[in-house]
C-alpha cells in the first residue's frame, strides 16, 4: 500500500519538489548578499550604546532596497499559504475524488483494508505536507536570520522591523508550520470524506482553514497562557507615542513599544491608569495649560506627579517556546482528531 | 453445500428511501447468478452490502461465511468490479497491474499479464484512454487475477456495445470454467444472463421476488392459456405471477411445483426472460390489498 500510495502522490511530489527548488533557487542568489549588508553595517560586536542604532540602520537599508522587502513577505505568504494549498489540492481530493470517479470499489476492495489504506494515505501525505511547509520556513529562517538578528538588538523603524511575537513571524518560523500544515491536510480530508465532492470540500477547507488562522492570533494564541501584568512609570517609557486629542487638550493616549527590562516581550496591551489604578485616558486638570501643549516632557511630568502611570499585559520572550510547542501541539492534535473521524466515517458510513 | 452469499431481514435505507428491504438469499457456491431488475431495484445496493461499501441498515449478511469486508483475508477471497468498472484514469495499465500485485497476496500475475496480452491493451496505455470494453476488460483481468472464491459483477456489461458484450461474457465465463469461481452478476437485461447464469434472483423495488436455480425455476414456472376463469378459483398450489383476461380467455403464468392436470388448461413452458418479466411487471401490483383482491397466496 506504501508503494501504491507513492505511485499515486508522484504528481504532488513532483509539484512541491519543484516549489521548494525553485523558493531555495531565489534564497539562494539573494540570501549571501543580505548577510553581507548585515557584516557591513557591523552589528556583530557591536557596543551596547550603538547596536540599536547600527541595527535601525541596517533595516532601512534593506527596506529601501525594495527587494528584501519584497523577498521577505513574499517567503512569508509562501509560508503561510502553502498549509492552505496543500488542503485543497492534497487533502479534499483524497477521499473526495475516489467517491466522484467511482475508483473508491477499486481501492477499498482489494486485499486490504480501508483503515490500512487511509492509514497509509494520511501518512504519505502528512509526511510530505509538513516536509514541504517546514522546509520552506527552515529555508525562509535561514535567509531572514540578519534581519531577526537585527530586530533582536532593537533595530526597528521600518516594517521589517517584526519581533518573534508578530503573527506573521510567529506562523512562519519554528515549528508552528508542522501544524498548520497537518491540520490543513486534515481538514481537507475530512471535508472530502463528508461532502463527497472535491470542488466544494475544497472550499470548505480553505474557509475552514482561514477562520481558523484568523482566530489563532487574535483571540487564541494571546491566552494560550495567563498574560503578566506590570504597572511603570509614565517617564520610564522608553519610547512614547503621545497625542493630545480634541481642541482642550483634555484626553490623552500613552503608547508604547517596548516595555523596559523585557527585551522582545510580546506586549498584549497597554493603557494609562490613574492614582487609584483605574484606566483613564483624561488628562489632569492641572496638566491641560497651553504650556504643557507643545512640550511632551514637561506634560509627561506632569502626569506622573498626578499618579497616572502605564499599565501593561505582555507575554515575556521566553515564553517563545512555550507559545510554538503549544500552539502546534493544538493543531497537531485537531489533526489528529479529524484523522480520527476519518477512519470512523470510511469504516461505517461510506460507499 | 455452503452459502457463498446468506442474508436475511437485510435492508438498507437511504434516508427515507429503502433501497433494499427483507432480503434473505442463500446463494450456494459454485454458480454463476444473474442478480436482474429494473434500474433502481436495488441490485447495486446489494452487491455493494455484499462486498462491504455499504453497510446494512437492519439484517445480516454474510460473504464466504463471514462479515463483508471484515478483514483483508475476507477482502482477498471476494472480486468485485463495480458498475462502470471504474479505474484510475490517469493511471497506466501497467500500474494497475501493479496495484493489484503491491495489495493482494494471492495475485496471479502471470493471469493479468497472459489476459492484458491476450487483450491486446497497451500496459503502457493511460487506462483514461482505453474504451470501455477495454476498460471493463482491464478491472475484470484485476478483479480475477486476485484469485478470488466469489466474483461479483456490478452490471459489467451496460455501457458495451453488443459485440463488445458477448466477447466480455465469453471471457468471463472462460475463466469461471477455468478458476471455478462463483459469481454473482447484475444486469436489467435478462437476455445478457440468458447464456451464462443457472441461478437467477429477481429483484424488483427494493424486494426479492424470485430466487433459484434457472433449470427448477424455469420447470416450476407455466403458461396456462384456457377459457375465461377467476384466478381465485385455481388449487392453492399454483400461484397467479402474470394474468391476461380477454372476454373468452384467460392467459395465466402460475408457479408451482406440481403438474397441472386441469384439463381445460393449455400448458406451456415459459422462457426465462418471460419469467423474469413477469415477477417484474407484477411489482407494481405488490399491495397487500390488490394481493387479497386477486387471490394470490405467496
Amino acid at each position: 500500500m506504501i508503494r501504491l500510495s507513492l505511485l499515486q502522490f508522484r504528481v504532488q511530489a513532483v509539484t512541491a519538489a519543484a516549489a521548494l527548488a525553485g523558493f531555495a533557487i531565489l534564497l539562494a542568489v539573494t540570501g549571501p548578499h543580505l548577510a553581507s549588508l548585515y557584516a557591513a553595517n557591523g552589528i556583530s560586536g557591536c557596543q551596547p550604546a550603538s547596536c540599536e542604532h547600527l541595527a535601525s540602520n541596517f533595516l532601512q537599508q534593506l527596506y529601501a532596497a525594495g527587494t528584501y522587502w519584497v523577498l521577505y513577505l513574499l517567503g512569508v505568504m509562501l509560508i503561510l499559504l502553502t498549509p492552505a494549498v496543500i488542503g485543497l489540492f492534497w487533502g479534499a481530493p483524497l477521499i473526495a475524488r475516489e467517491l466522484e470517479t467511482g475508483t473508491s470499489a477499486l481501492a477499498w476492495t482489494q486485499s486490504i483494508t480501508r483503515t490500512r489504506w487511509l492509514a497509509v494515505k494520511l501518512t504519505v501525505g502528512g509526511l510530505a505536507a509538513m516536509a514541504v511547509t517546514e522546509g520552506l520556513s527552515l529555508m525562509q529562517a535561514w535567509w531572514a536570520a540578519p534581519i531577526g538578528r537585527a530586530v533582536g538588538h532593537g533595530g526597528n523603524g521600518t516594517n521589517l522591523a517584526m519581533g518573534r511575537f508578530s503573527s506573521l513571524v510567529f506562523a512562519t518560523h519554528g515549528i508552528t508550520p508542522l501544524g498548520y500544515a497537518m491540520f490543513a491536510y486534515a481538514v481537507g480530508v475530512t471535508a472530502g470524506a463528508l461532502i463527497r465532492r472535491t470542488v466544494p470540500a475544497m472550499a470548505v477547507t480553505l474557509a475552514i482553514f482561514a477562520a481558523v488562522q484568523i482566530a489563532m492570533p487574535l483571540w487564541i494564541r494571546p491566552n494560550l497562557f495567563p498574560a503578566r501584568h506590570t504597572v511603570i512609570p509614565v517617564t520610564s517609557l522608553d519610547s512614547i507615542s503621545l497625542q493630545q486629542g480634541g481642541l482642550n487638550g483634555s484626553r490623552f493616549n500613552l503608547g508604547t513599544g517596548n516595555i523596559p527590562g523585557q527585551p522582545g516581550a510580546w506586549l498584549l496591551s497597554s493603557g494609562a491608569v490613574n492614582a487609584a489604578g483605574q484606566a483613564t485616558s483624561t488628562t489632569p486638570a492641572a496638566c491641560t495649560t497651553q504650556s504643557m501643549e507643545n512640550n511632551t516632557s514637561a506634560l509627561m511630568d506632569c502626569l506622573a506627579s498626578h499618579g497616572t502611570r502605564e499599565a501593561i499585559s505582555y507575554q515575556p520572550a521566553s515564553r517563545y517556546w512555550a507559545f510554538q510547542w503549544t500552539e502546534t501541539a493544538i493543531y497537531l492534535a485537531l489533526a489528529l482528531a479529524l484523522a480520527g473521524y476519518c477512519f470512523l466515517r470510511l469504516n461505517r458510513r461510506l460507499s | 453445500m455452503g452459502a457463498v452469499i446468506q442474508t436475511s431481514g437485510l435492508g438498507k435505507q437511504y434516508r427515507r428511501t429503502w433501497a433494499l428491504r427483507d432480503c434473505a438469499l442463500a446463494i450456494p457456491e459454485g454458480r454463476v447468478v444473474g442478480l436482474v431488475g429494473p434500474n433502481g431495484a436495488g441490485k447495486t445496493t446489494l452487491l455493494r452490502l455484499a462486498v462491504g461499501m455499504l453497510a446494512p441498515t437492519c439484517g445480516t449478511i454474510s460473504v464466504l461465511g463471514e462479515r463483508p469486508a471484515g478483514g483483508p483475508g475476507q477482502l482477498a477471497r471476494v472480486g468485485f468490479v463495480a458498475q462502470d468498472t471504474p479505474v484510475y484514469a490517469r493511471m497506466r495499465v501497467a500500474d494497475h497491474l501493479r496495484l493489484g500485485a503491491w495489495l493482494n497476496p494471492a495475485w496471479d500475475d502471470e493471469l493479468a499479464r497472459h489476459r492484458i496480452g491476450q487483450l491486446g491493451l497497451d500496459p503502457r496505455q493511460r487506462a483514461g484512454s482505453l474504451s470501455g470494453g477495454q476498460r471493463a476488460q482491464l478491472a475484470l483481468t484485476l478483479a480475477l487475477a486476485k484469485r478470488p472464491e466469489l466474483l461479483l459483477l456490478d452490471e459489467p456489461v451496460a455501457s458495451l456495445d453488443p459485440l463488445a458484450r458477448r466477447e466480455f461474457l465469453r471471457l468471463l465465463m472462460e475463466a469461471v470454467a477455468e478458476h471455478g469461481v462463483s459469481v454473482v452478476l447484475s444486469s436489467h437485461l435478462v437476455a445478457d444472463l440468458e447464456r451464462v447464469c443457472d441461478y437467477l434472483i429477481v429483484l424488483v423495488a427494493s424486494r426479492v421476488r424470485v430466487a433459484g436455480e434457472v433449470s427448477a425455476l424455469l420447470a416450476a414456472h407455466h403458461r396456462l392459456s384456457g377459457p375465461r376463469r377467476d384466478p381465485g378459483t385455481l388449487p392453492a398450489s399454483q400461484e397467479v405471477i402474470e394474468e391476461s383476461h380477454t372476454d373468452k380467455q384467460s392467459t395465466l403464468l402460475v408457479r408451482t411445483d406440481e403438474p397441472v392436470h386441469d384439463p381445460s388448461w393449455t400448458v406451456r413452458p415459459v422462457s426465462l426472460e418471460d419469467l423474469v418479466l413477469a415477477y417484474m411487471s407484477r411489482a407494481g401490483d405488490d399491495t397487500p390489498a390488490r394481493r387479497q383482491r386477486l387471490g394470490v397466496v405467496s
